[in-house]
């Protein structure tokens, strides 16, 4: 940076603190009043990247068919005949009530159901429920109806006959949260009678991004709270907490007001403020809370020395405006690298903390040392006077680490050996049902709709061809059966059970006909006789309107994206190996999920080792060494490796959460090894002797950087969430900072001071 | 011709009343009989069409009628017989070439779809007077027609799949030009349109043409070849019919 721009912000600092005070304040309040603009979009689906194959093929399942992934309600008693017209007159309510919603494109129920009957020559297409009042001997004969017709039972009655389930289609590209609740206000009288269960993707996308937002902004209140505690008990002095906090506040009214802005003149749907914004506000706080560590903590060291402010700010900024700079710009960087990603959020994610980032580098720059001039200081104070606990320790850790620099060296790459182990071993996978801890009700309910009903999840296979051709029909069966084998697979639906049911009914109910007619005419004749009576949209689920494409739904327990790799690879064997050449695609959401965490993954991969690139150069570039752009990607390097690896051993599965995540907090780790490396070279240029330097270094680095790592560390909180991805958040986060800080006071250290006369030599030449 | 006569001289000295425009309808003079060629086309809500043509004799103002498919090919021959009884369940009976079967269908509900299309058997039976009440709300040009607007609100006791429709009613001709069916929470849930031919002096259904606005799926019915009083005998109304399609 220009020592020009660097002496006049100091100069408006030090000898106009006010005006810089109520200047920044102005313009940060300017930036962050685009705040207003915000527009909220909480629908996951809206995420979800539109060119991704499995997607394509899921859209157009929607289209063709109508929404593929249901919405399970199960109520009953457990051990009782659910079968009652007490409980059939609670599912016509249900029912009648349930397709009022907006979004609820079909109820499927016993209520809506229709039964298929032939007798000596009369064939009966009727509703198996024909009116809200049933009595028993119409109960009786539903019963009769359902336990012969098993296929039709599978979907509507538990396994042990005592839930009655209700499937709710939502309509394409509906809104899940509303529709939840719509749901839930539904049941909600009746939840004191009967045990009630709730399930599928509609009900868990719906639920999901209120929980996570009431449970992650109750839980980083706490962690704020812990890192105001932390810097309280080590700067020992309010003012102090309160302007590291000031400028974490400001930065993230401007980051906010940065994406209003954006939003208010773009319209662009990149900067919708999403589920996965609602992280925005723990990055920029901790990456905001590093700069003002620094700088209020070297302040402090200053201040001990020379009693005088004015002298302590201007030796505390001319050492520390350089890396602010740099480490902010490196970080922005790592985050810009974010519009690579295939989720459109990410991109307005990356641009706007970047900008939170740069505006923290300002107020860093400008409005911290201006109230720190501002502010009056006792040095009697303890918090002037003498170092607290952690500076001592810090500086017995470095002399220790610095006596022998080749040891820690050698037990840093072991254990960073011991984690690259790991790496071929972790399991990137999503199980949404996982995503909630043991005992949560959205878990439990999903673990009874897949022991006892026909499960949670569906998985979809679209076939083209003549629907009406009977070869096609028994290929079609082919698959069912072969499904249906599965364990995971509780039950499965096609036009092909239709057209077996018809037949039966056509021929006097005899079940040797329950199998598809031999000739394409009869299976023409059997829809041209339902068709007199039956709704011509009752197969619209099925089959499209030309018979030219049919849908095979499976209904399966949750299972994990690995799961659905391997059972989708098992049909398509299937598929090849007995079916031939015929027209198959599989889909469903949890086949999109498994592409999309794929996608997530890679991205957050290059994204890592785009920002690692970024930095390499951007520190080559400002320290005029390609050997310190080397030394700052080693801790980084080590804790990717570290995090990676650890992951794998501790059996935490790499999701698209953890990956971003990783990606996110890698990218606020940068900041350690820059000011390490600033500091070397600041101390390389000012007459301290050679073997003094790593000790300064580690002296004055050290503290801010343990500092900043235990205050972040509040956010460790979030491991008490019931939530597996908030968990995973903050175990992330307290994992990361460590490796990160460790990696720069350990395996940094110990390289630099070994490298020591190398360094000094090529920086002094 | 007495009744219809006094029926016009009280039209002109006195202002109708919708029960009367309702009367008025229903003794329209129609033919005893009817045979045509129908062609169906279903219309769905993405624009795909199905064509189907069918050969149909009815009598008695519908009450009897039978049917034959002509196309598609995959249909043909496939004939339905529909007899009405005021006392009992109607009488609904299927061919099916490729069974060989006749098969008897439950009349099923008024709401049940005929022939896969967008008209209900409600829609396709005639209101019964005395289920109904009656009121004109107002009038409105239909094709340069001046028609009433007729309301017709189910009774209590009546079951309907609807709770009101508005017809649009020539005032000299008494046929309804156009019509809009509401389902039972008041939305609009068809629109049905009618075009007419004099045949015989008889105004004579050409074409329908219905919405379901709720499903946006359409259904229009085109009638051709149509014979009048040709004097098809009850016998005719019979299964063993439906197994031969009529030249």
């Amino acid at each position: 940076m220009s020592t020009k721009l660097k002496s006049f912000a100091l100069h408006q600092a030090l000898n106009h603190s006010l005006r810089t005070v109520i200047l920044s304040l102005l313009l940060t309040f300017i930036i962050g009043s685009g705040a207003r603009f915000i527009f909220i979009d909480d629908n996951v689906m809206n995420m979800l990247p539109e060119d991704v194959e499995s997607r394509r093929v899921w859209n157009e399942v929607s289209e063709e068919f109508g929404y593929s992934d249901f919405l399970f309600v199960a109520f009953g008693h457990p051990g009782e005949d659910a079968l009652t017209p007490e409980n059939l007159a609670l599912t016509w309510d249900l029912t009648e009530a349930f397709e009022r919603i907006a979004q609820v494109d079909e109820v499927i129920s016993i209520a809506t159901m229709n039964k298929m009957e032939g007798d000596e020559g009369f064939l009966e297409v009727d509703e198996l429920m024909d009116s809200r009042n049933v009595d028993s001997l119409e109960t009786g004969e539903i019963a009769r109806y359902l336990k012969d017709n098993n296929n039709l039972s599978s979907r509507v009655l538990g396994k042990n006959k005592d839930y009655i389930n209700i499937i709710i289609r939502p309509t394409p590209h509906s809104y899940p949260p509303p529709l939840v609740d719509a749901v839930l206000e539904i049941t909600a009288k009746y939840e004191k009678d009967y045990d009630f269960h709730y399930g599928g993707e509609p009900y868990i996308a719906g639920t999901i991004p209120e929980l996570i937002q009431t449970e992650s902004s109750k839980l980083m209140l706490v962690g704020l709270l812990l890192m105001t505690l932390i810097l309280l008990a080590n700067l020992r002095s309010f003012p102090a907490v309160g302007m590291v906090l000031s400028v974490i506040f400001l930065s993230g009214f401007a980051m906010l007001g940065v994406m209003g802005w954006i939003f208010h003149f773009t319209d662009s749907p990149k900067f919708y403020f999403t589920m996965v914004n609602t992280s925005m506000p723990i990055v920029l706080l901790t990456i905001a809370n590093s700069d003002g560590v620094h700088i209020l903590s070297r302040f402090f060291r200053e201040a001990r020395k020379h009693k005088d402010v004015n002298k302590a700010v201007t030796l505390t900024m001319n050492q520390l405006m350089l890396p602010v700079f740099l480490t902010s710009i490196t970080t922005s960087a790592a985050f810009l690298t974010m519009v690579t990603s295939p989720i459109t959020a990410m991109t307005g994610f990356g641009v706007t903390v970047g900008a939170g980032i740069l505006w923290a580098w300002i107020l860093s720059a400008t409005f911290l040392p201006a109230i720190i001039a501002l502010k009056k200081w006792d040095f009697s104070h303890a918090s002037l006077s003498k170092p607290s606990i952690l500076e001592t320790l810090i500086h017995r850790f470095g002399r220790n680490i610095l006596k022998r620099p080749k040891s820690v060296l050698a037990a840093g790459l072991t254990i960073v050996g011991f984690a690259l182990i790991g790496i071929p071993y972790i399991n990137v996978e999503v199980n949404v049902v996982n995503m909630f801890k043991p005992g949560m009700p959205i878990r439990e309910s999903a673990h009874f709709l897949d022991r006892e009903m026909a499960g949670s999840m569906s998985l979809l296979m679209k076939i083209e061809g003549d629907m009406k051709d009977p070869e096609l029909l028994h290929d079609v069966v082919k698959i069912q059966n072969y499904l249906e084998s599965k364990p995971t697979v509780n039950t499965t639906v096609s036009i092909a059970d239709v057209i077996e049911e018809m037949h039966k009914s056509i021929m006097d109910n005899n079940p040797q006909y329950a199998v598809i007619p031999d000739s394409r005419d009869k299976v023409n004749n059997l829809f041209t006789m339902y068709s007199m009576s039956g709704d011509p949209d009752d197969f619209e689920s099925l089959v499209d309107y030309d018979y030219e494409k049919g849908l095979i739904t499976a209904m399966m327990h949750s299972i994990s994206t690995k799961e659905t790799v391997e059972i989708s690879n098992q049909i398509e064997h299937f598929i090849q190996s007995e079916l031939g050449d015929r027209q198959i695609q599989i889909s469903g959401l949890m086949m999109f999920i498994k592409d999309f965490v794929d996608l997530v993954v890679q991205s957050s991969i290059t994204s890592i080792f785009g920002s690692i690139v970024v930095i390499f150069f951007i520190v080559w570039i400002f320290f005029r060494s390609w050997r310190f752009g080397i030394l700052a990607i080693v801790p980084l390097f080590s804790a990717v490796i570290l995090n990676f690896g650890l992951m794998a051993w501790f059996g935490v599965d790499l999701s698209h959460f953890t990956a971003l995540l990783t990606s996110i907090i890698i990218g606020v780790g940068v900041d350690f090894a820059i000011h390490y490396i600033a500091e070397f070279r600041h101390y390389s240029e000012n007459g301290l002797q050679d073997d003094e330097i790593s000790r300064q270094v580690v002296d004055d680095v050290g503290y801010p950087i343990l500092l900043d790592v235990f205050s972040n560390m509040g956010f460790g909180a979030l491991v008490v969430s019931s939530l597996i991805p908030l968990v995973h958040m903050g175990g992330l986060m307290v994992f990361a900072m460590l490796s990160t800080s460790l990696g720069t006071l350990t395996i940094l250290a110990a390289l630099m001071e070994i490298f020591r006369e190398k360094l000094i030599y090529q920086y002094r030449s | 011709m007495k009744l219809i006569s006094v029926i016009y001289l009280l039209t002109f000295c006195f202002a109708l009343d919708g029960t009367e425009l309702a009367r008025l309808m229903d003794i329209r003079k129609t033919p005893k009989d009817s045979k045509a060629d129908l062609t169906m086309v279903l219309t769905n809500k993405k624009g795909k069409q199905r064509t189907s043509t069918i050969r149909s004799f009815s009598k008695d103002g519908g009450e009897k009628q039978i049917t034959w498919f002509l196309a598609p090919a995959d249909d043909k021959g496939v004939g339905f017989l529909k007899i009405e009884h005021d006392s009992k369940d109607d009488e609904m009976r299927m061919w099916l070439p490729a069974f060989k079967k006749v098969r008897r269908i439950s009349a099923g509900k008024k709401s049940d779809s005929f022939m896969g299309s967008d008209m209900s058997y409600e829609d396709m039976a005639s209101r019964q007077i005395d289920e109904f009440d009656f009121t004109i709300t107002g009038e409105q040009d239909i094709n340069g027609v001046l028609c009433k607007i007729l309301e017709s609100k189910p009774k209590e006791s009546v079951q309907s799949e609807y709770s009101r429709h508005l017809s649009w009613v020539h005032p000299e001709k008494h046929i309804t030009l156009q019509e809009h069916s509401f389902d039972k929470s008041g939305n609009l849930l068809k629109e049905k349109k009618y075009a007419y031919t004099v045949i015989k002096e008889y105004d004579i259904l050409q074409e329908i043409t219905v919405t379901n606005v709720l499903k946006n799926h359409s259904t229009r019915l085109t009638f051709s070849n149509m014979d009048l009083d040709t004097g098809i005998p009850d016998s005719q109304f019979h299964e063993k019919y439906l197994k031969r399609l009529p030249k």
